[in-house]
């Protein structure tokens, strides 16, 4: 059984997003119970070494890319688990769409690190990484600068995928994704993932689920948009995702989308990765648990889908 | 220049000296200020591209190759060198050469086509396939943030080429298929300064855009780089049959064509093939478009091969021979004299080759000196 932790903020009625302190209170709280640790200093067993990365998704920018706010927050437990700050390091494709996010480039050496792969001196790995038909230079930053990742996508619906949330933000850390949109890209995203320094290093994926993009993704198409006001949360990436589906379809559903079956773009890519033991896809495998919590920090068991 | 160094944007080489000295990140980055560090954002083209059509449900298709990719706002067709952007689909590269050379038009190679002229050749970063035994992945398979590129417009072009008196302009290295607006105009404006220009491709466009491509065009040479659909299916990442018509399609215009074929151990090297690949060009293209089989080199994702042994290509070019084929070549083997041409009818040498070297040159105009067989060709 592999866990998945749903944390949903329900401090007020409004939709919005959220605030650093308020996704401090979300991922705390998800952190506890998947870990079962009191003690958030237990992270840093669960994220082994020096340096950490954020790799985020601002594809989208500003408009609907990994809110600043949640980097902040992630930081911001990860310094109290005992990572110095400057050894935590968000990271994306370019440097171009981290400051498009509302991301400030700096690798000063003094505060959180914030680079593209594009960045002078990074670039992508000397070597090829291969896994089934996938053949691809990995970002240097996952090969040889973070000693573990976490994944922090958002979660939308994607034009050929049908789901990005985790598994697909790892495309943007090879030099090729452009290869490997076929077929709904079956079984591809799971052979990115599957790709030696992706598979050991990533170990915890936190998907923002606050603001849906449900249809029209991955770019931003504002009127598509719903509120979960959640996270998702756990270190199994594929089962992170298969609740991810959840609630991407749960969202579809109650907008008068099809589902994305019908929509012509099936998420196979999952099923895939259980079989290459990547986690776990199948629900029956997955062991849910849902928290809410109020604007006091209170918490109280939840629905997924409600 | 090394492929990290090729790959990456350094800014400049004291920071690439500085990697290689000190290894990566954190040493590095923690001694190295945040502006030179971060280097500056690549500028890419945003010319808007040509041969696609908007989608009604949102999303582009793309019409310049037989792959059609559908792609939607902020994603990139498979070759990563056109992108989608609010539903108007732009070239990155139109504008951004990354690799920009004067090579002998031997090299291309042509045979048949002003021998002993100077090609200026350049490429842009991209590819529609992704051939396992690419020779220039490192530019074909990048994204162009991904490859230094430089700022050159196709009256640039044209200028450079007159400045450096190279009668010809190449299209190759990657494939121009993906930078054809820039191609197509760099081309235009070159006629109007009597420069020639030669498209070095695999031949998978669409009939359309190469239709309209054609009369700017004076040559082509296309890789056909096998005649069987599972290898260009498992070996190429694209189809053979969409080839095979372009080719048939170049023949019928008129404009000139030679073909090469890359032959790769164990997996291209049959006497069946090489008979069919022969057969199938006499037949459909005819018995005087020079073909050309090649050495592979082991290379990309085919490093665990070998070279292509000499006797594989000497058994390919009797074959082809046999065939009916009547200018038959080997490439990557100097000095081998089936790297010369011959009268097909008296046999005498017309044309000798050492490499990319023009040792002999006894044609007179396009007629052998000794029988007057007319040698197909523009010379």
């Amino acid at each position: 059984m592999s866990k998945v932790v749903v944390v949903k903020y329900i401090g007020d009625q409004r939709n919005r997003p959220l605030t650093q302190s308020e996704y401090e209170m979300l991922l705390k709280a998800a952190l506890h119970t998947l870990y079962g640790q009191s003690d958030l200093v237990a992270v840093r067993r669960y994220l082994p070494g020096g340096t950490v990365g954020m790799k985020t998704n601002c594809l989208a920018h500003r408009l609907n890319s990994t809110p600043l706010a949640l980097a902040d927050a992630l930081t911001a437990i990860l310094v109290g688990a005992g990572f110095k700050e400057k050894d935590v390091v968000v990271w994306e494709r370019s440097n171009r769409e981290l400051a498009s996010a509302g991301f400030t480039l700096n690798v000063s050496g003094a505060g959180r690190r914030c680079l593209g792969t594009d960045a002078s001196v990074i670039g992508y790995s000397e070597d090829f990484y291969g896994s089934g038909e996938v053949n691809s230079l990995v970002s240097r930053i996952l090969t040889e600068i973070v000693d573990v990742n976490v994944n922090v996508p958002v979660l939308k619906d994607h034009s050929v995928a049908g789901l990005s949330a985790g598994m697909k933000n790892m495309y943007g850390a090879i030099n090729n994704p452009n290869k490997y949109h076929g077929n709904n890209c079956d079984p591809y995203c799971a052979q990115v993932n599957s790709l030696e320094p992706i598979k050991s290093k990533n170990r915890l994926t936190v998907i923002d689920a606050v603001r849906v993009q449900y249809n029209g993704g991955p770019g931003y198409a504002e009127d598509y948009l719903a509120y979960y006001n959640g996270l998702v949360i756990s270190d199994d990436p594929v089962a992170a995702d298969r609740i991810g589906l959840e609630i991407l379809e749960h969202l579809r559903a109650i907008n008068s989308q099809p589902t994305l079956e019908r929509a012509g773009r099936p998420v196979r890519y999952l099923a895939s990765a259980e079989k290459l033991g990547l986690g776990m896809a199948d629900i029956k495998k997955i062991e849910l648990r849902v928290i809410m919590i109020d604007k006091n920090g209170r918490e109280s068991a939840g629905e997924l889908l409600e | 220049m090394k492929r990290r160094t090729f790959m990456t944007c350094l800014g400049c080489g004291a920071a690439a000296a500085v990697a290689t000295q000190t290894g990566l990140f954190p040493p590095v980055i923690n001694s190295l200020q945040n502006a030179f560090a971060l280097g500056e954002p690549k500028e890419l083209s945003s010319m808007e591209a040509r041969h696609y059509k908007k989608l009604p449900a949102g999303g582009i298709e793309c019409g310049i190759c037989p792959r059609h990719c559908q792609v939607t706002d902020l994603e990139r067709g498979y070759c990563g060198s056109r992108e989608n952007q609010g539903d108007v689909y732009r070239t990155l590269v139109y504008g951004k050469p990354c690799s920009l050379n004067i090579d002998p038009i031997e090299k291309k190679p042509f045979f048949h086509f002003y021998p002993g002229t100077q090609a200026l050749s350049l490429a842009t970063a991209g590819c529609n396939v992704n051939c396992k035994f690419c020779q220039n992945w490192e530019i074909s398979q990048s994204r162009p943030e991904q490859t230094e590129n430089i700022d050159l417009s196709p009256q640039a072009v044209v200028d450079l080429a007159v400045q450096r008196k190279t009668p010809n302009i190449a299209y190759t290295y990657s494939e121009p298929t993906i930078f054809y607006e820039y191609m197509y105009d760099i081309a235009e404006a070159g006629h109007k300064h009597g420069l020639r220009s030669v498209m070095v491709t695999g031949g998978y466009i669409e009939q359309e855009p190469l239709r309209l491509l054609i009369p700017h065009l004076d040559a082509i040479k296309v890789d056909l780089k096998s005649i069987r659909e599972d290898y260009y299916k498992t070996i190429v990442n694209g189809e053979l049959k969409p080839v095979l018509d372009r080719l048939v399609q170049m023949k019928s215009s008129g404009i000139w064509l030679e073909i090469v074929t890359l032959v790769v151990p164990t997996l291209n090297d049959t006497d069946a093939e090489f008979r069919d690949l022969a057969s199938w060009v006499k037949v459909n293209l005819g018995a005087d478009v020079p073909l050309h089989f090649s050495q592979f080199y082991p290379q990309y994702l085919l490093k665990n091969l070998p070279p292509t042994p000499q006797a594989t290509l000497e058994k390919a070019y009797a074959i082809a021979r046999s065939e009916g084929m009547q200018y038959v070549y080997l490439g990557n083997l100097p000095g081998h004299p089936a790297e010369s041409t011959y009268c097909p009818k008296c046999k005498a040498m017309l044309i000798e080759r050492k490499g990319y070297r023009i040792t002999q040159q006894n044609l007179v105009g396009n007629h052998c000196p000794k029988c007057q067989q007319e040698i197909p060709g523009r010379f």
